[in-house]
Parts: C-alpha cells; sequence; structure tokens
C-alpha cells in the first residue's frame, strides 16, 4: 500500500518537475531572443533632454534605433545616433552624426556669445556630433571627435503614441518614420 | 561577448606577458560593465584609430589618475605626466618599445573598453591566472 502511494507520489512529481522545467526553459529561450535582438539588432530608446530640439521632445519621447547600421559602416553625415558618452560611461546619448573620419567640419564654437566658426578635420576612426539644437548641447564642440566605437545604433524610427499600443497597430500613420528625422530646413550645413 | 570568450591575441605589444605568435586566453565583460578595473588589469580594448580592431593593453590609470610615461623608450628616457580626465582611461603595452597604445593616440574612453582578461589558457605551460600578473608595477617606470 505504502509502496503504491509511494510509486503514484513519484510518477506526479515527475510530471510536474517535467511541466515546470519545460515551461522555464520556454521563458529562458524568450529572454535570449529577447537579449540577442537588443544587443544586436533592435533596441528601443527613451531620450530626453534639449540637445535635440525640435526633432526630439524635451520631455521625451520613445524611439527604435538600429545596430547593423553601425556594424557594418552604413552610417553617414545626417544620421541620428545612439552613442556611449565618453565622460560618463553609463549614459547613452542621441546626436546628429555631422561627419565621419577625414571629413572637414566647420562648427560655431559658441552660439550665445558669438558667431565665430572653427573648422576642424575629424581623425581617423572618430565621428563628429553634433546637437539640432546647438544653444544648449553637449556635444564634440566640447569633447571633440568621438571614436567610432562608442557609436552603438542608428536612429530609424520615432514611436509617436507608445502608450497605446493597439491604436499603434490599427494607424500605421501613429509612428513617424525616417522623414521626420531627416535634416531641419533652417540647419547650416557646409 | 557575452559574459566570457575565449580570445586569441598575436603581435609585440604585450611581449612577454604574451607570445608574439599567439596566446589563447579568457576574457570576460561583466567587471567593465560593474566598474571593478584597475591598474595594472589586462583589458581588450576596441582601438579608437580602427573601430573593427579589438586591442589587448594593460590599464595604467583610471579617470582623474596621473600616469607617467617614457615617451620613446627607443631614443630616450624622457618621461612626461599626464592627468586622466573624466570618463577616460590610459593603456600601455607591456613592451612599450613597440606598442601603439595611449602614448600614441592618447587616453581612450571608457565605453570601448570590451573586456577584462583573466586566464591564460595557450600555452599549456603557461596556463594561469592573469590577475595583476606584477609584469609592470603601474606607478614606476625605471
Amino acid at each position: 500500500m505504502v509502496g503504491l502511494v509511494g510509486r503514484l507520489w513519484n510518477l506526479q512529481y515527475k510530471s510536474i518537475v517535467k511541466e515546470a522545467s519545460g515551461k522555464t526553459l520556454a521563458v529562458a529561450k524568450f529572454f535570449c531572443v529577447l537579449h540577442v535582438t537588443n544587443t544586436y539588432l533592435c533596441t528601443f530608446a527613451l531620450a530626453y533632454g534639449p540637445s535635440m530640439v525640435p526633432t526630439f521632445n524635451l520631455t521625451g519621447d520613445m524611439y527604435l534605433a538600429e545596430r547593423l547600421s553601425i556594424k557594418f559602416g552604413k552610417v553617414g553625415p545626417g544620421d541620428v545616433v545612439l552613442l556611449r558618452s565618453p565622460e560618463s560611461p553609463r549614459k547613452v546619448m542621441v546626436k546628429r552624426l555631422l561627419g565621419l573620419e577625414s571629413h572637414s567640419i566647420t562648427y560655431v564654437v559658441d552660439p550665445m556669445k558669438s558667431d565665430r566658426c572653427d573648422t576642424i578635420v575629424v581623425p581617423k576612426g572618430h565621428v563628429w556630433v553634433e546637437g539640432d539644437n546647438i544653444y544648449n548641447s553637449r556635444d564634440s564642440r566640447q569633447f571633440g571627435p568621438v571614436p567610432y566605437g562608442l557609436l552603438e545604433g542608428k536612429v530609424f524610427c520615432k514611436v509617436t503614441t507608445f502608450l497605446s499600443l493597439a491604436h499603434l497597430m490599427l494607424n500605421f500613420d501613429a509612428v513617424n518614420c525616417t522623414s521626420s528625422l531627416s535634416q531641419p530646413k533652417n540647419k547650416r550645413r557646409v | 561577448m557575452i559574459i566570457i570568450e575565449w580570445l586569441q591575441a598575436y603581435g609585440p605589444s604585450m611581449v612577454p606577458t604574451f607570445n608574439l605568435t599567439g596566446d589563447m586566453f579568457l576574457a570576460e565583460r561583466l567587471s567593465i560593465k560593474f566598474g571593478k578595473v584597475g591598474p595594472g588589469n589586462i583589458i581588450l580594448l576596441r582601438s579608437p584609430e580602427f573601430p573593427r580592431k579589438v586591442m589587448v593593453k594593460r590599464l595604467l590609470g583610471l579617470e582623474s589618475h596621473s600616469v607617467t610615461y617614457v615617451i620613446e623608450p627607443m631614443k630616450s628616457d624622457r618621461c612626461d605626466t599626464i592627468g586622466v580626465p573624466k570618463g577616460h582611461v590610459w593603456v600601455e603595452g607591456d613592451n612599450i618599445y613597440n606598442s601603439r597604445d595611449s602614448r600614441q593616440f592618447g587616453h581612450v574612453p571608457y565605453g570601448l573598453l570590451e573586456g577584462k582578461v583573466f586566464c591564460k589558457i595557450w600555452p599549456s605551460k603557461e596556463f594561469g591566472s592573469l590577475m595583476k600578473s606584477g609584469m609592470k608595477d603601474p606607478d614606476s617606470y625605471s
């Protein structure tokens, strides 16, 4: 009698353990896929701050950034990029790429004070980034050209109404892609 | 690299710690993420001049450290001292006579660090831990 109960309990125990481990494995696989996608393909970025006004909001918006362009070197001047800050390594910033290596960049040194410009050639392996709001942006004008290895992603899409995801799915015009990220018309280009 | 990676390094800049022809070692990433690296550690970093290249060098100074280095050891013994700015590190190869490091391209942003080397795998007779392996005293040059 005791042996029978023991055998029945063993059987039940085994099936519970099997089911639990199966489900845990499925969850683990899901998180692995999520991690790989986030690290190597595409990531969300919540960007806030004044340095990219008017392109990006002061209070914060959600954006999609993809990582493949950076890995394959398919970024160029005019792209909005995510990069790790050279001054605060835990911070990731969003800026516009203005020049690649060996490009010659002319920038306004201090737009609040004067119109004085300076020209610099971007060294090998580096890029020049600036915020769209040059009056209130900490970028290459302060910390110099940044190594290409600090680039983390290229922003390609703004997710406008992130909270109402259902609305997003049904109305595709809720997502502004690419055209809103092109250079504002009044920005001086060289 | 996610947590630990098995790598091979070749080149003259880390002789005698690493061979010219290539040694295999293990590197981990968690220390970099949590900021647990310090002077004396061997680290992997992405080259600031060639973004596709990853180099192995020894970390000699973190931000706000003062680093004294020999400018050109082949020519003279002249030294220079530099303070490492915020968010940057100073790296040098163990073989200062044949190494392209911070003495040429300056301090590198911390964000370029990719991993910390902690164990040498091959050649098997040199197998062992590389934690602050004492090949170089970061505070003195003679």
